[in-house]
Protein backbone atom coordinates (compact mmCIF):
# COMPACT_ATOMS: atom_id res chain seq x y z
CA UNK A 1 0.00 0.00 0.00
CA UNK A 2 0.95 3.33 -0.98
CA UNK A 3 2.35 6.22 2.02
CA UNK A 4 0.20 8.34 0.56
CA UNK A 5 -3.06 5.88 0.42
CA UNK A 6 -2.22 4.81 3.82
CA UNK A 7 -2.63 8.51 5.15
CA UNK A 8 -5.44 9.96 2.62
CA UNK A 9 -6.90 6.30 2.02
CA UNK A 10 -10.83 7.04 2.67
CA UNK A 11 -11.86 4.34 6.10
CA UNK A 12 -15.09 2.74 5.27
CA UNK A 13 -17.58 1.18 7.70
CA UNK A 14 -16.56 -2.04 8.56
CA UNK A 15 -18.55 -5.24 7.26
CA UNK A 16 -19.32 -7.39 9.91
CA UNK A 17 -19.45 -10.81 7.92
CA UNK A 18 -18.76 -12.56 11.40
CA UNK A 19 -21.16 -11.01 13.66
CA UNK A 20 -24.84 -10.52 11.69
CA UNK A 21 -27.63 -11.35 14.09
CA UNK A 22 -31.70 -11.82 13.36
CA UNK A 23 -31.54 -7.85 13.85
CA UNK A 24 -29.62 -7.33 10.87
CA UNK A 25 -31.88 -9.30 8.43
CA UNK A 26 -33.32 -7.29 5.56
CA UNK A 27 -35.14 -7.42 2.55
CA UNK A 28 -33.70 -9.72 0.16
CA UNK A 29 -31.18 -11.41 2.63
CA UNK A 30 -31.03 -15.11 2.97
CA UNK A 31 -30.61 -17.06 6.16
CA UNK A 32 -30.56 -21.02 7.22
CA UNK A 33 -33.56 -22.63 9.61
CA UNK A 34 -33.69 -26.19 9.78
CA UNK A 35 -31.17 -27.39 6.89
CA UNK A 36 -32.86 -25.06 4.63
CA UNK A 37 -32.24 -21.39 2.83
CA UNK A 38 -34.92 -18.91 3.53
CA UNK A 39 -35.41 -15.49 1.35
CA UNK A 40 -36.53 -12.93 2.97
CA UNK A 41 -39.62 -11.14 0.49
CA UNK A 42 -40.91 -8.66 2.91
CA UNK A 43 -40.12 -6.92 5.99
CA UNK A 44 -43.12 -6.01 8.50
CA UNK A 45 -42.72 -3.13 10.86
CA UNK A 46 -44.23 -2.93 14.22
CA UNK A 47 -45.15 -0.08 16.18
CA UNK A 48 -46.02 -1.07 19.73
CA UNK A 49 -45.97 2.50 21.43
CA UNK A 50 -43.70 3.54 24.28
CA UNK A 51 -40.99 2.88 21.86
CA UNK A 52 -41.35 -0.11 21.55
CA UNK A 53 -40.97 -1.83 17.77
CA UNK A 54 -40.68 -5.23 16.49
CA UNK A 55 -39.88 -6.68 12.88
CA UNK A 56 -41.40 -9.19 11.14
CA UNK A 57 -39.73 -11.19 7.89
CA UNK A 58 -42.39 -12.89 5.44
CA UNK A 59 -39.54 -15.64 4.18
CA UNK A 60 -40.02 -17.86 1.19
CA UNK A 61 -37.39 -21.20 0.78
CA UNK A 62 -39.13 -22.11 -3.17
CA UNK A 63 -42.04 -24.22 -1.68
CA UNK A 64 -43.26 -22.81 1.79
CA UNK A 65 -43.95 -19.40 3.11
CA UNK A 66 -42.95 -18.62 6.87
CA UNK A 67 -42.42 -15.63 9.14
CA UNK A 68 -39.97 -14.77 11.43
CA UNK A 69 -40.86 -12.27 13.76
CA UNK A 70 -37.90 -10.43 15.72
CA UNK A 71 -37.64 -8.52 19.21
CA UNK A 72 -35.10 -7.29 20.82
CA UNK A 73 -36.18 -7.20 24.28
CA UNK A 74 -32.90 -7.58 26.83
CA UNK A 75 -31.64 -10.11 24.32
CA UNK A 76 -33.06 -10.99 21.23
CA UNK A 77 -36.77 -12.79 20.71
CA UNK A 78 -37.54 -14.74 17.70
CA UNK A 79 -40.82 -16.91 16.58
CA UNK A 80 -41.00 -18.84 13.36
CA UNK A 81 -44.71 -18.93 12.25
CA UNK A 82 -47.44 -20.11 9.32
CA UNK A 83 -50.93 -18.50 9.27
CA UNK A 84 -53.36 -21.40 10.18
CA UNK A 85 -57.28 -20.98 9.23
CA UNK A 86 -59.10 -19.35 12.11
CA UNK A 87 -62.11 -21.62 11.62
CA UNK A 88 -59.41 -24.65 12.21
CA UNK A 89 -59.39 -23.41 16.36
CA UNK A 90 -62.03 -24.39 18.34
CA UNK A 91 -65.18 -21.93 19.17
CA UNK A 92 -65.85 -19.30 17.45
CA UNK A 93 -62.81 -16.71 17.98
CA UNK A 94 -64.24 -13.74 15.93
CA UNK A 95 -67.73 -13.82 17.14
CA UNK A 96 -66.60 -14.02 20.61
CA UNK A 97 -64.39 -11.31 20.44
CA UNK A 98 -67.19 -9.06 18.71
CA UNK A 99 -70.09 -9.81 20.84
CA UNK A 100 -67.84 -9.73 24.03
CA UNK A 101 -64.89 -7.56 22.67
CA UNK A 102 -62.54 -9.17 24.50
CA UNK A 103 -61.17 -12.63 23.37
CA UNK A 104 -61.67 -16.06 25.46
CA UNK A 105 -58.77 -16.98 27.95
CA UNK A 106 -57.76 -20.44 26.63
CA UNK A 107 -57.98 -21.37 23.22
CA UNK A 108 -57.90 -25.00 21.66
CA UNK A 109 -55.89 -25.61 18.53
CA UNK A 110 -54.96 -28.96 17.25
CA UNK A 111 -55.49 -30.96 20.54
CA UNK A 112 -53.80 -28.19 22.65
CA UNK A 113 -54.99 -25.71 25.00
CA UNK A 114 -52.87 -21.98 24.41
CA UNK A 115 -53.32 -19.94 27.12
CA UNK A 116 -54.05 -16.17 26.41
CA UNK A 117 -50.82 -13.77 27.44
CA UNK A 118 -51.28 -10.38 26.32
CA UNK A 119 -52.90 -8.14 24.11
CA UNK A 120 -51.24 -6.13 21.88
CA UNK A 121 -52.12 -3.42 20.21
CA UNK A 122 -50.21 -1.68 18.05
CA UNK A 123 -49.18 -0.28 14.47
CA UNK A 124 -48.17 -2.32 11.35
CA UNK A 125 -45.99 -1.13 8.03
CA UNK A 126 -44.55 -2.76 5.35
CA UNK A 127 -41.22 -1.64 4.10
CA UNK A 128 -40.77 0.38 1.12
CA UNK A 129 -44.19 1.39 1.48
CA UNK A 130 -44.84 5.15 1.61
CA UNK A 131 -44.30 6.23 5.52
CA UNK A 132 -47.21 7.66 6.77
CA UNK A 133 -49.14 4.27 5.67
CA UNK A 134 -49.27 2.52 9.28
CA UNK A 135 -52.42 0.23 9.58
CA UNK A 136 -53.82 0.13 13.10
CA UNK A 137 -54.59 -3.67 14.41
CA UNK A 138 -54.74 -5.38 17.55
CA UNK A 139 -53.41 -8.95 18.21
CA UNK A 140 -53.60 -11.48 21.21
CA UNK A 141 -51.02 -13.75 21.82
CA UNK A 142 -51.81 -16.99 23.69
CA UNK A 143 -49.19 -19.43 24.42
CA UNK A 144 -49.47 -23.51 25.57
CA UNK A 145 -47.92 -25.34 29.03
CA UNK A 146 -44.20 -25.46 27.44
CA UNK A 147 -44.51 -22.03 26.22
CA UNK A 148 -43.07 -22.99 23.19
CA UNK A 149 -45.32 -22.69 21.01
CA UNK A 150 -47.79 -19.55 20.34
CA UNK A 151 -50.85 -18.76 18.50
CA UNK A 152 -51.56 -14.95 17.80
CA UNK A 153 -54.77 -13.81 16.91
CA UNK A 154 -55.04 -10.56 15.17
CA UNK A 155 -57.93 -8.28 14.51
CA UNK A 156 -57.74 -5.84 11.56
CA UNK A 157 -60.51 -3.76 11.14
CA UNK A 158 -63.68 -4.79 12.90
CA UNK A 159 -64.27 -8.08 11.62
CA UNK A 160 -61.66 -9.11 9.62
CA UNK A 161 -59.40 -11.53 11.99
CA UNK A 162 -55.81 -13.73 11.21
CA UNK A 163 -54.62 -16.83 12.91
CA UNK A 164 -51.12 -17.83 12.93
CA UNK A 165 -49.38 -20.78 14.88
CA UNK A 166 -45.82 -20.32 16.23
CA UNK A 167 -42.48 -21.91 17.84
CA UNK A 168 -40.43 -19.63 19.96
CA UNK A 169 -36.73 -19.94 18.66
CA UNK A 170 -33.68 -20.74 20.36
CA UNK A 171 -30.91 -17.95 18.69
CA UNK A 172 -28.69 -19.83 17.68
CA UNK A 173 -31.46 -21.83 15.17
CA UNK A 174 -31.42 -18.74 12.59
CA UNK A 175 -27.75 -18.94 11.42
CA UNK A 176 -25.80 -18.04 8.07
CA UNK A 177 -27.24 -15.06 7.24
CA UNK A 178 -26.25 -13.79 4.28
CA UNK A 179 -26.66 -10.12 3.05
CA UNK A 180 -27.85 -9.26 -0.01
CA UNK A 181 -28.27 -6.07 -2.00
CA UNK A 182 -31.63 -5.45 -4.15
CA UNK B 1 32.48 8.02 -4.41
CA UNK B 2 32.19 11.83 -3.95
CA UNK B 3 31.08 12.95 -0.51
CA UNK B 4 27.78 14.90 -1.51
CA UNK B 5 26.91 11.83 -3.20
CA UNK B 6 27.50 9.77 -0.08
CA UNK B 7 25.73 12.56 1.92
CA UNK B 8 22.98 12.46 -0.43
CA UNK B 9 22.91 8.37 -0.35
CA UNK B 10 22.59 8.90 4.10
CA UNK B 11 20.22 11.23 3.56
CA UNK B 12 17.89 8.50 0.82
CA UNK B 13 18.57 6.09 3.69
CA UNK B 14 17.43 8.15 6.26
CA UNK B 15 14.09 9.33 4.58
CA UNK B 16 13.59 5.17 3.50
CA UNK B 17 13.98 4.69 7.32
CA UNK B 18 11.49 7.53 8.79
CA UNK B 19 8.23 6.59 6.12
CA UNK B 20 8.79 2.66 7.05
CA UNK B 21 8.36 3.77 10.75
CA UNK B 22 5.23 6.15 9.77
CA UNK B 23 3.91 2.82 8.53
CA UNK B 24 2.69 1.10 11.50
CA UNK B 25 3.08 -2.77 10.44
CA UNK B 26 0.15 -3.06 13.65
CA UNK B 27 -2.35 -0.88 11.73
CA UNK B 28 -1.41 -2.41 8.24
CA UNK B 29 -2.53 -5.34 9.61
CA UNK B 30 -5.48 -4.46 10.95
CA UNK B 31 -6.09 -3.11 7.28
CA UNK B 32 -5.31 -5.82 5.68
CA UNK B 33 -7.47 -7.69 7.82
CA UNK B 34 -10.44 -4.94 7.21
CA UNK B 35 -9.83 -5.64 3.30
CA UNK B 36 -10.34 -9.00 3.53
CA UNK B 37 -13.51 -8.73 5.39
CA UNK B 38 -14.73 -6.99 2.54
CA UNK B 39 -13.93 -9.60 0.37
CA UNK B 40 -15.54 -11.97 2.74
CA UNK B 41 -18.61 -10.03 2.80
CA UNK B 42 -18.83 -9.51 -1.00
CA UNK B 43 -18.52 -13.26 -1.19
CA UNK B 44 -20.83 -13.82 0.75
CA UNK B 45 -23.32 -11.48 -1.13
CA UNK B 46 -22.54 -13.37 -4.05
CA UNK B 47 -23.57 -16.88 -2.29
CA UNK B 48 -26.36 -15.44 -0.90
CA UNK B 49 -27.24 -14.59 -5.19
CA UNK B 50 -26.80 -18.07 -5.93
CA UNK B 51 -28.69 -19.34 -2.52
CA UNK B 52 -31.67 -16.95 -3.91
CA UNK B 53 -31.36 -18.49 -8.09
CA UNK B 54 -31.78 -21.89 -5.97
CA UNK B 55 -34.65 -20.94 -3.83
CA UNK B 56 -36.45 -19.55 -7.25
CA UNK B 57 -35.59 -22.98 -9.74
CA UNK B 58 -36.93 -24.80 -6.86
CA UNK B 59 -39.92 -22.66 -6.71
CA UNK B 60 -40.06 -22.80 -10.64
CA UNK B 61 -39.63 -26.75 -10.65
CA UNK B 62 -43.03 -26.94 -8.06
CA UNK B 63 -44.81 -24.33 -10.32
CA UNK B 64 -44.26 -26.36 -13.51
CA UNK B 65 -44.35 -29.29 -11.90
CA UNK B 66 -47.96 -28.44 -10.35
CA UNK B 67 -48.90 -27.30 -13.71
CA UNK B 68 -48.31 -30.35 -15.99
CA UNK B 69 -50.31 -32.32 -12.98
CA UNK B 70 -52.90 -29.53 -14.06
CA UNK B 71 -52.79 -29.72 -17.95
CA UNK B 72 -53.24 -33.56 -17.61
CA UNK B 73 -55.67 -33.12 -15.20
CA UNK B 74 -57.72 -31.16 -17.54
CA UNK B 75 -56.68 -33.60 -20.38
CA UNK B 76 -58.08 -36.42 -18.63
CA UNK B 77 -61.36 -34.20 -17.82
CA UNK B 78 -61.57 -33.63 -20.96
CA UNK B 79 -62.04 -36.97 -22.33
CA UNK B 80 -63.68 -37.57 -20.25
CA UNK B 81 -66.55 -35.41 -20.96
CA UNK B 82 -66.50 -36.56 -24.66
CA UNK B 83 -67.13 -40.07 -23.00
CA UNK B 84 -70.33 -39.06 -21.45
CA UNK B 85 -71.32 -37.21 -24.51
CA UNK B 86 -70.81 -33.64 -22.44
CA UNK B 87 -68.35 -32.50 -25.32
CA UNK B 88 -67.78 -33.31 -28.96
CA UNK B 89 -65.16 -35.63 -29.30
CA UNK B 90 -63.20 -34.09 -31.82
CA UNK B 91 -63.30 -31.28 -29.98
CA UNK B 92 -62.07 -32.82 -27.01
CA UNK B 93 -59.43 -34.40 -29.01
CA UNK B 94 -57.92 -31.46 -29.75
CA UNK B 95 -58.21 -29.60 -26.22
CA UNK B 96 -57.27 -32.76 -25.14
CA UNK B 97 -53.93 -32.43 -26.91
CA UNK B 98 -53.61 -29.14 -26.47
CA UNK B 99 -53.33 -29.71 -22.68
CA UNK B 100 -50.86 -32.56 -23.05
CA UNK B 101 -48.63 -30.35 -25.33
CA UNK B 102 -48.88 -28.02 -22.75
CA UNK B 103 -48.25 -30.45 -19.98
CA UNK B 104 -45.36 -31.58 -21.77
CA UNK B 105 -43.84 -27.92 -22.11
CA UNK B 106 -44.30 -27.66 -18.26
CA UNK B 107 -42.47 -30.89 -17.53
CA UNK B 108 -39.66 -30.12 -20.10
CA UNK B 109 -39.77 -26.57 -17.68
CA UNK B 110 -40.02 -28.30 -14.78
CA UNK B 111 -36.85 -30.63 -15.54
CA UNK B 112 -34.94 -27.69 -16.78
CA UNK B 113 -35.59 -26.14 -13.21
CA UNK B 114 -34.46 -29.31 -11.46
CA UNK B 115 -31.31 -29.02 -13.30
CA UNK B 116 -30.67 -25.36 -13.04
CA UNK B 117 -31.21 -26.14 -8.91
CA UNK B 118 -28.54 -28.74 -9.22
CA UNK B 119 -26.22 -26.64 -10.71
CA UNK B 120 -26.96 -23.64 -8.17
CA UNK B 121 -26.50 -26.55 -5.35
CA UNK B 122 -22.73 -27.52 -6.93
CA UNK B 123 -22.09 -23.83 -7.04
CA UNK B 124 -23.25 -23.27 -3.45
CA UNK B 125 -21.30 -25.95 -2.04
CA UNK B 126 -17.98 -24.82 -3.80
CA UNK B 127 -18.43 -21.25 -2.53
CA UNK B 128 -19.30 -22.53 0.72
CA UNK B 129 -16.25 -24.17 1.28
CA UNK B 130 -13.90 -21.80 0.13
CA UNK B 131 -16.17 -19.10 2.15
CA UNK B 132 -14.97 -21.32 5.29
CA UNK B 133 -11.60 -21.31 4.41
CA UNK B 134 -11.76 -17.59 3.90
CA UNK B 135 -13.69 -17.23 7.37
CA UNK B 136 -10.61 -19.72 9.08
CA UNK B 137 -8.17 -17.42 7.58
CA UNK B 138 -9.16 -14.29 8.74
CA UNK B 139 -10.12 -15.55 12.21
CA UNK B 140 -6.59 -17.53 12.57
CA UNK B 141 -5.22 -13.54 11.17
CA UNK B 142 -7.25 -12.21 13.95
CA UNK B 143 -6.02 -14.48 16.58
CA UNK B 144 -2.07 -13.89 15.68
CA UNK B 145 -2.92 -10.26 15.13
CA UNK B 146 -4.25 -10.15 18.94
CA UNK B 147 -1.16 -11.93 20.40
CA UNK B 148 1.15 -9.98 18.14
CA UNK B 149 -0.12 -6.38 19.92
CA UNK B 150 -0.18 -8.08 23.42
CA UNK B 151 3.52 -9.53 22.69
CA UNK B 152 4.38 -5.52 20.89
CA UNK B 153 2.99 -4.10 24.51
CA UNK B 154 4.89 -6.48 26.26
CA UNK B 155 8.00 -5.54 24.60
CA UNK B 156 7.58 -2.13 24.47
CA UNK B 157 6.73 -1.88 28.36
CA UNK B 158 9.98 -4.13 28.56
CA UNK B 159 12.15 -2.07 26.26
CA UNK B 160 11.03 1.41 28.23
CA UNK B 161 12.35 -0.51 31.54
CA UNK B 162 15.58 -1.73 30.77
CA UNK B 163 15.97 2.10 28.79
CA UNK B 164 15.22 3.62 31.59
CA UNK B 165 17.63 1.11 33.59
CA UNK B 166 20.42 1.17 31.55
CA UNK B 167 20.59 5.28 31.57
CA UNK B 168 20.56 5.29 35.20
CA UNK B 169 23.90 3.51 35.15
CA UNK B 170 25.63 5.29 32.69
CA UNK B 171 23.91 8.84 32.98
CA UNK B 172 24.66 11.67 35.39
CA UNK B 173 22.13 10.33 38.00
CA UNK B 174 25.01 7.69 39.23
CA UNK B 175 28.01 10.47 38.51
CA UNK B 176 26.50 12.93 40.49
CA UNK B 177 25.73 10.77 43.23
CA UNK B 178 29.32 10.17 43.58
CA UNK B 179 29.89 13.33 43.10
CA UNK B 180 28.13 14.71 45.85
CA UNK B 181 30.17 11.59 47.49
CA UNK B 182 33.01 13.68 46.80
CA UNK B 183 31.46 16.85 48.32
CA UNK B 184 30.76 15.68 50.91
CA UNK B 185 33.58 14.17 51.79
CA UNK B 186 35.65 17.17 50.90
CA UNK B 187 32.83 19.05 53.51
CA UNK B 188 33.51 16.88 56.41
CA UNK B 189 37.06 17.13 55.65
CA UNK B 190 37.50 20.71 55.35
CA UNK B 191 35.26 20.48 58.39
CA UNK B 192 37.51 18.45 60.44
CA UNK B 193 40.52 20.85 59.45
CA UNK B 194 38.32 23.65 59.99
CA UNK B 195 38.05 21.70 64.22
CA UNK B 196 41.69 20.90 64.07
CA UNK B 197 42.95 24.68 63.51
CA UNK B 198 39.71 25.52 66.21
CA UNK B 199 41.16 23.18 68.57
CA UNK B 200 44.97 24.38 67.95
CA UNK B 201 43.46 28.48 68.72
CA UNK B 202 41.42 27.01 71.75
CA UNK B 203 44.66 25.48 73.46
CA UNK B 204 46.98 28.97 73.55
CA UNK B 205 43.68 30.89 74.75
CA UNK B 206 43.18 28.14 77.28
CA UNK B 207 46.92 28.87 78.68
CA UNK B 208 46.01 32.48 78.47
CA UNK B 209 42.61 31.49 80.58
CA UNK B 210 44.58 29.14 83.15
CA UNK B 211 47.01 31.52 83.56
CA UNK B 212 44.94 34.08 84.36
CA UNK B 213 42.73 31.44 86.23
CA UNK B 214 44.72 31.77 89.21
CA UNK B 215 44.19 35.16 90.34
CA UNK B 216 40.47 33.63 90.62
CA UNK B 217 38.59 34.06 93.70
CA UNK B 218 38.10 29.90 94.66
CA UNK B 219 42.40 29.97 94.82
CA UNK B 220 42.03 32.44 97.33
CA UNK B 221 39.54 30.03 99.07
CA UNK B 222 42.05 27.31 99.60
CA UNK B 223 44.21 29.58 100.66
CA UNK B 224 42.22 30.72 103.55
CA UNK B 225 41.20 27.72 104.34
CA UNK B 226 44.60 26.35 104.18
CA UNK B 227 45.76 29.15 107.01
CA UNK B 228 42.35 28.34 109.02
CA UNK B 229 43.61 24.81 109.23
CA UNK B 230 47.30 25.96 109.52
CA UNK B 231 46.35 28.40 112.74
CA UNK B 232 44.31 25.06 114.66
CA UNK B 233 47.30 23.27 114.44
CA UNK B 234 49.51 25.80 116.30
Amino acid sequence: MSFFKNLFGKKDDEPKPFSRTALDIDLGFIFEYDLRSWEVQAVYEYDWGDEDFSKEFKVYDGTETYYLAVEEDDEVEMVWSQKIPLAKIEGDIAEEIVTKERPPKTIVYDSTTYYLDEECPGYFHEKGEPDDQWQEFIAWEYYDETEHFNLSIEQWGERSFEASLGRVLAKHEISDILPRKL
Amino acid sequence: MSIFKRIFNIGKAETNAALNKLEDPIKMTEQGIRDLKKDLDTALQSLAEIKALAIRARNDHNTYSSKAKDYEKKAILLLQRAEKGELDTAEADRLAQEALTKKKDNEGMATQAATDKEKFDGNIASMESKIKRLRQSISQYENELKTLKARVKVSTATKNINKQMAQIDSSSTVSLLERMKDKVAEEEALAESYGEIANESRSLDEEIDRALEDESPASDDLAALKAKLNQNKS
